[in-house]
């Protein structure tokens, strides 16, 4: 017994190295620093963590509603719905079409709008009056971005559109209820929101660049265009990266200013997966097939964006 | 890309120490002008919001670049299309006219036909509808009561909201910036990693599941059920919570921040015998100054602007700004007048803030961008 106690810390001394050498005083710290992280860690993975494995077995059930008196294990059935069941498949697929459309075209409005301003910007110098009002659409809502689009766009009584008319542009008026309307006139809004933000981010990643290079290439005599895709472009990927990253999240997920569109009601030409997933989920009673064709969505969108991530952080280190 | 082309033709020219100047002044120049052109196109949907809340609903056709005068109310409309599309108050109308609200107004009944009736001088019903095109989504929005909350209830609750989300998010995140500065050890790492994926998980993927997380925590509470302040408290909880839940932008910004202060001034301050707490109340709150406006300005309109967390958990007579907004245009379906009040009332408050504050926010939205 009394050899015991002896032997046993000193064959553990060396399996667990590390653990040995940490102090008392180091102990205390790691304790504290867990007791600032917690606070928020805790609301953290309660709220954004938990409700993915809280879902996992409502995906294998008919599950219709939120108070369900009755729920029936329906195994795989949810996640093939979408290659056997019509009724499903009638409402997916128009919507994954809508969605990629609308992905694509933000994605344009982010070179478009954002790209091109920051390097106006960065051409000339930072101006502070410019910044604040490409940077005003971002203080609206996604809503009310939604009903400025159709105050602008209506077909009948859009402001654009009586402007457009009377100027003699257009002959006839746009209509925001329309198939193309739709498609074209919502990421025309949405970039229009986020201008300013992507211009912040494409004008911090200029404002990195060494001036040394740039003023190499100058004296060197590069063209602009030659600046820009030599100099500038190869220097600003993990902003590229982040405006990808972002653009991409964020518009699967738009909502807000489909529902000013009336998406929920009115119009079908807004029902975008979001929208799916929403009427599924609170209006029409089908609430583990809403869930499981998010998952089966938005799933490979997360790993995806960690993969973008990870990218990120690895070129600017 | 018209610029680009023209200055590539340019360095081709004799004096290259001219033409570089020349180039600079003429960049400027085309620069300038898409600027204006891009503020113009910027802030026009503002203004012609702004226009469009004092047009009525019958005159919208029409192209109106400036506040219209309307015509007044004529005395062949009938009362029920008043009420309709214009929300008029029947019981507001009896009582500025002396009528008693016993007497019952037939919807066809014109407003001649009610001054014959009731034998009130035409020019008093005039008086009453005074301006009554120009400024009914306006006087419908700020006066009307709606699901038994009104335009000024919302906006008190949306401003309670935000401020203190933004004030709980600002101090966890300190102490969760604090807790992982300078990432030395894996379990920081860890957890920093799980705040990572919050940029990648878009809110329609837990939204689902969430509710139903938030649903049961607040069944607990009793009275839930009931309609009532806890309810509704709990509600307001709720919302509260989903936003100091950190981000993945909250963390970054502190974890850098103070992982970039010198440790030696953490440990001069311990062994002078202050606690940790009182490190981050003294020392690193005022140094800390730049990441808290970034966080702020960053988050400010995204908490303020929320749309689908309380339309999905508050109930109507509890709802903050937007989704009373959303249920107006459900109730006033036919009065775009008072939709687009709604609106520009909603954008009101931030923007002015912004336009006060515009310093902080530029400056805290490029510190914000540097740090992804």
């Amino acid at each position: 017994m009394q050899a015991a106690p002896a032997t046993s810390p000193g064959d553990e001394i060396p399996r667990k190295p590390a653990r040995k050498k940490l102090s008392k005083l180091e102990r205390t710290r790691i304790l504290q620093d867990w007791a600032f992280i917690l606070p928020q860690l805790t609301i953290f993975v309660v709220l954004t963590i938990v409700p993915f494995f809280v879902a996992i077995p409502i995906l294998f059930t008919d599950m219709s509603q939120f108070n369900d008196p009755q729920i029936n294990p329906v195994g795989f059935r949810n996640f093939t719905a979408i290659f056997t069941d019509p009724s499903v498949q009638r409402d997916y697929f128009p919507a994954l079409r809508r969605t990629l459309v609308f992905v694509a075209l933000n994605y344009a409005t982010v070179y478009i709008f954002g790209l091109s301003l920051a390097l106006m910007m960065y051409e000339v110098g930072f101006r502070g009056g410019f910044f604040t009002v490409v940077y005003l659409p971002l203080m609206i809502s996604g809503l009310a971005t939604g009903y400025m689009a159709v105050m602008l766009f209506s077909r009948e009584t859009g402001t654009a559109n009586l402007l457009l008319m009377e100027l003699g542009v257009i002959k006839k008026g746009f209509d925001i209820y329309s198939p193309e309307g739709t498609a074209f006139i919502l990421p025309l809004l949405v970039g229009w929101r986020y201008a300013g933000f992507n211009m912040a981010i494409f004008l911090s990643g200029l404002m990195a660049i060494p001036e040394e290079t740039i003023e190499a290439a100058i004296v060197d005599g590069a063209s602009y265009w030659q600046r820009l895709t030599r100099v500038y472009f190869p220097q600003m990927w993990p902003s590229f990266i982040l405006a990808t990253t972002m653009c991409l999240i964020g518009s699967f997920a738009v909502f807000d200013e489909l529902v000013a569109m009336g998406a929920l009601y009115v119009n079908p030409e807004a029902k975008l997966l979001s929208i799916l997933f929403f009427t599924y989920g609170f209006q029409v009673e089908r609430l583990a097939l809403g869930m499981t064709l998010a998952v089966e969505t938005f799933l490979p969108l997360v790993f995806i964006g960690v993969a973008l991530q990870r990218l990120q952080r690895r070129l600017q280190y | 890309m018209a610029s680009s082309s023209l200055l590539a033709k340019l360095p081709n020219t004799k004096e290259p120490m001219l033409t570089i100047a020349r180039r600079k002044q003429l960049l400027k120049v085309f620069v300038t002008a898409v600027m204006i052109i891009y503020s113009v196109f910027t802030l026009f949907p503002f203004y012609a919001l702004l226009v469009r809340s004092f047009v009525s609903t019958k005159d919208s056709t029409e192209l109106h670049l400036w506040i219209p005068k309307a015509d007044e109310v004529s005395m062949d409309a009938e009362v029920g299309n008043l009420a309709v599309f214009y929300d008029l108050d029947l019981r507001d109308m009896k009582e500025a006219l002396g009528i008693p609200q016993s007497e019952f107004i037939m919807a066809r009944t014109s407003l001649r036909e009610v001054s014959e009736q009731f034998d009130i001088p035409e020019e008093k019903i005039k008086d009453f509808f005074a301006g009554f095109y120009t400024y009914n989504g306006w006087n419908t929005l700020l006066t009307g009561d709606l699901y038994g909350t009104s335009f000024w209830g919302a906006l008190g609750r949306t401003l309670l909201v935000t401020v203190i989300s933004l004030a709980f998010l600002t101090v966890l995140s300190i102490f969760t910036g604090y807790g992982l500065a300078g990432l030395r050890r894996r379990d920081q790492m860890a957890v920093y990693n799980i705040y990572l994926l919050q940029m990648v998980i878009p809110a329609m993927l837990i939204l689902l599941p969430q509710y139903q997380v938030l649903q049961w925590i607040m069944g607990l509470f009793p009275n839930y059920d009931v309609k009532g302040f806890t309810r509704w408290g709990l509600q307001l909880l709720a919302i509260i919570l989903i936003n100091v839940k950190g981000t993945a932008l909250s963390t970054m910004i502190f974890t850098s921040a103070i992982g970039a202060i010198p440790k030696d001034l953490e440990d001069s301050a311990l062994i002078d015998g202050a606690t940790r707490l009182q490190y981050i109340r003294h020392v690193l709150l005022p140094l800390l100054k730049v990441p808290i406006i970034s966080l702020i300005v960053i988050q400010m309109p995204l908490i303020y602007n929320q749309f689908l967390e309380p339309y999905v958990y508050l109930d109507p007579a509890n709802s903050t700004l937007l989704p009373f907004t959303q249920s107006a245009v459900g109730q006033f379906s036919t009065n775009y007048q008072v939709i687009y009040s709604a609106i520009f009332a909603s954008i009101i408050p931030l923007a002015v803030l912004y336009l006060i504050f515009r310093r902080f926010f530029v400056e805290g939205v490029m510190a914000g961008a540097v740090k992804g």
